[in-house]
């Protein structure tokens, strides 16, 4: 039965165009490996709880293919039939991984790409070259011996990558390229449908770099960011889970360190009496040491992850690479970005470092968790001097320092100060628990805090407009400055509260598209309700003026 | 069918989009207020099966009597309350189309005005419900390519008149989608 599939699905191959291609071989592995991995985590949870549990197996020498597997395995590991059994949910994995490596042809036709898949289900999808927003290739480790690729080709306003082609030879891929975004720019220049004869054949464009990283500027991106405080809770969670820490750290900490430790020092300074010197003291050290730890970690994971980052601008597109392991390829086409932010953290400020990030349209759903990996920034770290020229690069004709920026309503501050007083209390409460009414002391700080916060906050948000685009930017501490050209506002907004209505405000909003979640988005609160109404004119004017082209 | 006469479908201008800001058709109160009597409905019911279980449960006269009054209080103020908010909602909201695009307003207390540019469209959706078929009134929502207001939302149009906004709205000339 599955040989005859095998035969009749291989015909093609010799009657195939010449300019269709295949996945690679290596496609049923690294399906197989997909799937393996999502068998992996609960594997390990159940041979860990097998060992804790039952030391002596009820059962001896089992028989069946278990008997057969446990012969391979460490002595206290026993692996009972039913687990040998869960093996068999992979059957299905495979025999599509198998169908889909037979069936699957991808073709350039003169304005798309022709993916065709399916054996009894037969699908063939016509993704236009001028829709793909952008295209990314991964190559972790073992695509990198094999010589082949991950590509993923995004199309604007779907969730999910318009297509997962896992994998690619590598030369497949690179004409792939060539093809996509060559073809469409020949497409875009003569303004008619020509196909490209062979991608070969076009001379290569040339390619400048906008920014390198050199492994200094690397180990001061992981210096900077925090990333290592995720996997170090990440990996202390499953370990602890794992109850592997118990014994550790008694040994360690000789009985300092246990839970409720943090409290109960706490607790012991608010109640007076001698300090517990010993318990601080393992507190001071653990903090230092885990903080320590942390930027470590943070150092290693950002050379591994943007190792030779390169962002370059090929033609009219931008490209970055990076990655010593995994080595990704993303190329943007210049004229999809979307909006882009500019972001400075405290720690970025101290070293005149920012971070320039991008929206495009594409792949709404790489956010989500499983390999599918969140767009790295366009430009993870770069110096504050240099930004200015690199926003130059990525939006012609803009000049972000040559901007006037206009200020909030001039009792911004009185209004932005309620709901600060109330994030003030709200951050005691927690101490009230702990310490009863005397936590009412900390109130006053909360409150003079948040008062200050409140302040620089309305002190710092501005917004400018310009013929090709708004800016908007605020915060104190974590600054972002969005720059949304007219030509990608989709809608805009005045919207006006009740609050807004008694102080004679109003505020205004600007949607675009591939904005996520947690995007800096251009929404001016606070403005004089004239100031709002005659930009949100403004803008729908300009933005009605325009086309969107994607 | 008073109502009907003072409609905005009455005394038709040639186009829709002559940029005259108009209040929605006043068929769309009675269609709310059909609507809204529904969960009114429910949780009246929800709400009396409780107070009477609380009442048999403590096997107190007293607090049936107390609750009782306290319920049809409750009770009456939502139904009124939810009766007469779709009359001030209508005061509220409006809307506007010319060469540019379409622009709405609505919110009593929260305010919004929106403005979708023309060029911005990317399909159009005229809908209508069993309820909205028998007053003739229709829903257009336009798509975009943003994300917080990828679908712009108009109901209580006049079915003719959305479906006018939306021959209007449609790009003419396919070249600009791209």
């Amino acid at each position: 039965m599955w040989r005859g599939a095998f035969v009749r699905t291989c015909c093609p191959v010799t009657t195939a165009m010449p300019s269709e291609h295949r996945l690679h071989p290596a496609s049923i592995l690294f399906a197989l490996g997909g799937n393996l991995k999502a068998f992996a985590l609960p594997a390990v949870v159940l041979l860990l709880t097998s060992l804790r549990s039952s030391p002596a197996p009820a059962a001896g020498p089992g028989r069946g293919p278990a008997g057969w597997m446990n012969r391979w395995m460490p002595g206290d590991i026993e692996i009972a039939n039913w687990q040998f059994w869960l093996l068999l949910f992979l059957v299905p994995a495979i025999i599509v991984a198998i169908t889909r490596y037979f069936s699957f042809r991808l073709r350039y036709e003169g304005t798309e790409l022709v993916i065709r898949s399916g054996i009894f289900f037969r699908n063939e999808r016509h993704v236009p070259y001028v829709r793909i927003q952008n295209l990314d290739a991964v190559r972790n480790v073992a695509h990198r011996l094999l010589g082949v690729t991950e590509v993923r080709v995004e199309t604007g306003g779907g969730q999910a990558p318009e297509a997962t082609i896992s994998v690619l030879h590598e030369t497949v891929f690179e004409e792939m390229r060539r093809r996509i975004f060559e073809g469409r720019a020949a497409l875009s220049e003569a303004g008619v449908a020509e196909p490209v004869e062979s991608a070969r054949d076009l001379p290569a464009l040339e390619s400048r770099t906008l920014l390198h990283l050199p492994l200094r500027e690397l180990l001061l991106q992981g210096v900077l960011d925090n990333r290592g405080m995720i996997l170090i809770g990440a990996a202390y969670g499953l370990l602890w889970e794992a109850g592997l820490f118990r014994g550790m750290w008694d040994r360690v900490a000789n009985g300092w360190y246990g839970p409720g430790l943090i409290r109960d020092t706490i607790g012991r300074i608010a109640a007076g009496g001698p300090l517990p010197s010993g318990q601080i003291g393992v507190l001071l050290v653990g903090i230092v040491g885990l903080l320590a730890l942390v930027r470590i970690v943070s150092m290693i994971w950002s050379v591994l992850r943007l190792y030779e980052f390169r962002l370059a601008r090929v033609g009219e597109d931008l490209r970055t690479e990076y990655g010593l392991l995994t080595r990704v390829t993303a190329t943007i086409p210049l004229r999809r970005l979307q909006t882009l932010t500019i972001r400075e953290t405290p720690l970025q400020r101290l070293v005149k470092r920012m971070s320039v990030h991008v929206e495009t349209a594409g792949g709404l759903g790489a956010h989500e968790a499983g390999p599918k990996k969140p767009r790295e920034s366009l430009a993870p770290i770069v110096r504050r001097s240099a930004v200015p020229t690199l926003v130059g690069e990525l939006l012609p004709g803009f000049d972000i320092e040559g901007l006037d920026w206009h200020p909030l309503h001039s009792r911004a501050f009185s209004r932005a100060l309620k709901p600060a007083f109330l994030i003030g209390i709200a951050m005691t409460l927690p101490f009230f628990g702990m310490f009863g009414w005397r936590a009412i002391l900390v109130l006053p700080f909360s409150l003079t805090w948040m008062t200050v916060v409140a302040w620089k906050q309305v002190e710092r948000t501005q917004w400018t407009v310009t013929d090709d685009a708004v800016v908007f930017r605020s915060g104190w501490l974590w600054r972002n400055v969005t720059i949304a050209p007219v030509v990608k506002i989709q809608t805009v907004e005045c919207t006006e509260s009740p609050f807004d209505r008694r102080a004679v405000m109003a505020g205004v909003r600007v949607d675009t598209a591939g904005a996520s979640e947690r995007s800096h988005k251009v929404a001016i609160p606070y403005l004089p309700r004239e100031t709002a109404r005659a930009l949100h004119e403004r803008l729908s004017a300009q933005a009605a003026q325009t086309m969107f082209r994607w | 069918m008073n109502e009907l006469a003072a409609g905005p479908t009455e005394g038709e201008p040639k186009t829709i989009a002559d940029g005259i800001e108009r209040q929605l058709d006043p068929r769309w109160i009675p269609v709310q207020r059909i609507l809204a009597a529904i969960p009114t409905v429910i949780v009246a019911g929800v709400s009396f099966v409780f107070v009477m279980s609380l009442w048999t449960a403590s096997g107190l006269l007293l607090l049936g009597l107390l609750l009782l009054p306290v319920w049809a209080t409750l009770m009456a103020a939502l139904a009124w309350q939810l009766q007469r908010w779709p009359a001030i909602s209508y005061r509220f909201s409006s809307y506007r189309v010319d060469q540019a695009g379409i622009e709405i307003r609505h919110g009593v207390y929260w305010r919004t005005i929106t403005n979708l540019p023309r060029s911005r469209v990317q399909h159009t959706d005229v809908s209508q419900g069993p309820l909205e078929r028998r007053y003739g009134l229709g829903t257009l929502v336009v798509y975009t390519a943003g994300t917080a207001h990828s679908k712009v939302t108009v109901s209580g149009l006049d079915f003719d008149v959305a479906r006018r906004i939306r021959a209007h709205l449609l790009p003419g000339d396919h070249s600009d989608a791209v």
